[in-house]
């Protein structure tokens, strides 16, 4: 294999870790009843580094770990892992060697594959109370824990709900009140306050982005009434998605309401462009934006809106039960079937998932919290409003261990329309066959999907 | 070498030079006319070890050796080798995905499903062709980049030290850096873009689309040709002081002694650096990686940015076994004629070059 890839090579290496380890060693949860003791023991806890603040995560490892060993007795350990790639290793060696960290932290989009793995405990109703119960969470966020009510693997930690950050002083220049609710008025907002003379334009977006653009193409479609997936058919050939995908390259195209230059742009470029007051709009940002935005020369300029929830041409909102303001994103702690320290698992979740540790750790890394009262706690304070609004209206993407895929696919055509966005035409021939080749793609892996 | 007139001076020059360092020339000076002086040097060992007669004599080196020794090297090998080798090829006939991964040896087999999908339903050959070809292109034009640096800096100035420390800076600097770095550049609005502006030229997109070939090759190019920088460099201190100085009383000017006494001495660390170079490049994932992001543009969906699509985005172990396993065949039987043909694997390079 020296001349495959690395891909590979870890692949094979992590076999034949499997292989020579002899099959790791069974598990045997241990059987403490009431307050657990875990004196002695080490609980292992994977959680991804946080960039934009290394120092504060360390001291807050700390503190949660001496709060812990307070309550329990036990030994806290964090490993970090740096980048989504170094997780899935990290969870796949574990998975094949059935040994390694007792609790991850996962990003909901990739909870439904974990979940597919088989390799993390489904809670039962025992589990829920020995971390407070599903009432504890904000209900929205139990969305992509699990295929349904009685199958959750994942307690929801952390949101990071989708909204849009807006230019107060701009939308007043160009005497627009209020933020757009549906798409279509969005773009005829951007268009007022688009002057290319000035350098000035409606919304800032981040075409290049590795992540963002499946969620607008989702979401717009979700409003549409189609969520993507249906059981086990694909949905991405439905006019809808063609719709969204116009409307998305159309801003660049035809209303021109964006920066040529955004083409190559990545979520923190287009933020940065935002914040030195060039965009009126700047869509698909969280929380983790304001630091950036307070410091800018936008402080006090700018505050955060639901994005849009009513699809392209459309007049009402059709997601159903619950809106799409937001797709479901943020942390979700998962214990591993093989973990012979559960009982503390579930004590270190009750622990990070109560009020005041939550709301701790919203001031500290901008991430809203998944605890219920935390949340309702926050609607006050300034840009959460938008915040935690959608948080409570964000919808789940379809959970099947087919969505990396599928997002990957709807990913792609974006990636591969970029030259012709740029030249100013995406045809309605290329993009045609751009989508039916993500189609096909979607609709394999759905019937390989168990 | 061919055997023009021009040439015979400096061969001359070679021989009395060779002649000075050490081992007796054993060819006479009419045979072997096509082959470079320095090529037909024989190692003693070599007399030994093929004999003309076919059949092989074992000399005395060879009888008795205690050949047990080897078995802990060798026991490693199978570990470290031949095991995840023969695990990788088994997993290819597995239908392991993510839902089977937990108890990955029970996956269901499948035979050669993986092999049929790889080969129809995906873009191997396609990614294959893009790997080689980009390593291919970016190889040879780091080759003559890399030689000139080292024949500019192989006698010693004033500030050498220095100049030969920076050359290095590529090389030593991580890919993840070296494609970071690039990426900023090659933005639209960016300072590479804008520079082609001031010529009044519109290049176009670097980072998607069709010149994300040529941005590649040319990044690779960058971060590469040290490589080819520092094996040319240890090839040009394997030439002895008295060739040079034998060339120069032959009258040879610099061209000449270049062509014809240091080139030689050259081939088989180049013939070196062109394999390594290219396998390193063909096995390249974190500069397209950092570069173009995942899904890949499809003028750079290389092979190792589908492997891992395939492997860590879409979870298809199986398949993604297959493929490396169809690439390894291709990659490996090119690699083979070339080691054939430029001898790299004969025993003469061993000792002296």
């Amino acid at each position: 294999m020296r001349f495959g890839t690395k891909a590979s090579l870890a692949a094979i290496a992590t076999a034949a870790a499997l292989a020579l380890s002899a099959c790791g060693s069974g598990s045997s949860s241990s059987s403490s009843s009431g307050a657990v003791n875990g004196a002695g023991k080490t609980l292992d806890v994977l959680v991804g580094v946080n960039t934009a603040y290394p120092q504060q995560q360390k001291q807050w490892m700390s503190d949660t770990a001496a709060k812990f060993q307070q309550q329990t007795g036990a030994t806290l350990k964090f490993e970090t892992f740096t980048s989504a790639n170094e997780e899935l290793t990290r969870i796949q060696t574990s998975v094949v060697s059935g040994q390694g960290p007792d609790v991850y932290a996962l990003g909901t989009t990739f909870t439904p594959t974990a979940y597919s793995t088989g390799a993390f405990k489904v809670l039962s109703d025992s589990d829920w109370s020995k971390i407070g119960g599903k009432d504890r969470f904000n209900q929205a966020a139990l969305g992509i824990s699990g295929p349904d009510q009685s199958h959750l693997i994942g307690v929801p930690f952390a949101s990071r709900p989708f909204v849009m950050a807006y230019n107060k002083t701009l939308l007043q220049a160009a005497g627009i009140d209020k933020p757009a609710t549906s798409w279509d008025d969005l773009a005829t907002q951007a268009k007022k306050l688009t002057d290319p003379a000035k350098g000035q334009y409606g919304m800032a977006i981040a075409y290049k982005d590795n992540f963002d653009p499946w969620k607008y193409i989702w979401g717009m479609s979700v409003q549409a009434g189609n969520p993507l997936v249906d059981g086990k058919t694909a949905k991405l050939d439905d006019p809808t998605v063609k719709t969204a995908y116009s409307t998305y390259f159309g801003w660049l195209t035809k209303d021109k309401v964006v920066n040529p230059a955004s083409v190559g742009w990545t979520n923190s470029q287009a933020l940065a462009d935002f914040a030195s007051g060039k965009d009126a709009y700047f869509l698909m940002t969280s929380s983790g934006s304001i630091p950036t935005l307070d410091k800018s020369a936008l402080k006090d300029q700018w505050d955060y809106a639901l994005m849009p929830t009513v699809a392209p041409g459309q007049t009402s909102d059709k997601a159903g039960s619950n809106s799409a303001a937001s797709i479901l994103s943020g942390d979700n702690l998962v214990v591993a079937n093989y973990s012979k320290n559960q009982d503390l698992a579930f004590a270190y979740i009750n622990l990070v998932t109560s009020k005041d540790e939550q709301l701790n750790y919203q001031k500290i890394f901008g991430d809203l919290p998944a605890n219920a009262d935390a949340l309702a706690s926050l609607d006050s304070a300034p840009h959460m409003a938008a915040l935690t609004q959608a948080a409570k209206e964000s919808k789940a993407t379809p959970f099947t261990g087919a969505w990396s895929d599928i997002q990957l696919d709807l990913l792609n055509v974006v990636v591969q329309s970029i030259p012709d966005l740029s030249s100013g035409n995406v045809s309605d021939s290329s993009l045609n066959s751009r989508i039916s080749d993500a189609q096909n793609k979607a609709q394999q892996s759905l019937n390989r999907a168990k | 070498m061919t055997t023009s007139n021009p040439a015979s001076g400096t061969r001359h020059a070679a021989r009395a030079a060779r002649r000075a360092a050490g081992p007796a020339p054993a060819v006479g000076p009419d045979s072997t006319s096509g082959e470079s002086p320095t090529r037909s040097v024989p190692v003693i060992a070599e007399g030994l070890e093929t004999p003309a007669g076919g059949r092989r004599r074992r000399g005395p080196s060879e009888r008795n050796r205690p050949l047990w020794m080897l078995i802990p090297g060798g026991v490693l090998m199978v570990i470290v080798i031949i095991v995840p080798l023969l695990l990788g090829i088994y997993m290819s006939f597995l239908d392991l995905d993510q839902y089977t991964l937990r108890q990955w040896i029970e996956a269901p087999f499948i035979g050669v499903a993986n092999y049929i999908e790889a080969v129809s339903q995906t873009n191997l050959f396609h990614g294959v062709w893009l790997s080689v070809s980009y390593s291919f292109i970016a190889t040879v034009i780091a080759m003559p980049i890399g030689i000139a640096a080292a024949v500019a800096t192989q006698n010693a100035f004033k500030g050498r030290a220095l100049v030969r420390s920076v050359f290095l800076i590529p090389y030593v600097l991580p890919s993840f850096v070296v494609a970071t770095v690039w990426r900023t550049m090659f933005q639209p609005g960016s300072i590479i873009d804008k520079a082609f502006h001031v010529f009044g030229a519109d290049p176009g997109l670097f980072l998607n689309g069709p010149n994300t070939y040529w941005t590649l090759v040319f990044v690779q190019i960058w971060a590469s040709w040290p490589f080819i920088y520092l094996l040319a460099l240890a090839g040009l201190q394997a030439v002895d002081h008295e060739v040079h100085e034998a060339a120069a009383l032959d009258g040879a000017l610099w061209w000449k002694k270049l062509r014809y006494v240091v080139f030689p001495y050259l081939r088989g660390p180049i013939s070196l650096a062109f394999i390594i170079g290219m396998l390193n490049h063909i096995n390249n994932f974190t500069l397209p990686f950092v570069l173009f992001g995942i899904p890949a543009p499809h003028d750079v969906e290389l092979l190792p940015v589908l492997t891992y699509v395939t492997s860590f985005q879409s979870f298809r172990f199986g398949l993604s076994a297959a493929m490396a396993v169809v690439s390894l065949i291709l990659i490996a039987i090119p690699l083979f004629i070339y080691l054939r043909v430029v001898k790299l694997d004969d025993a003469e390079q061993g000792g002296r070059k």
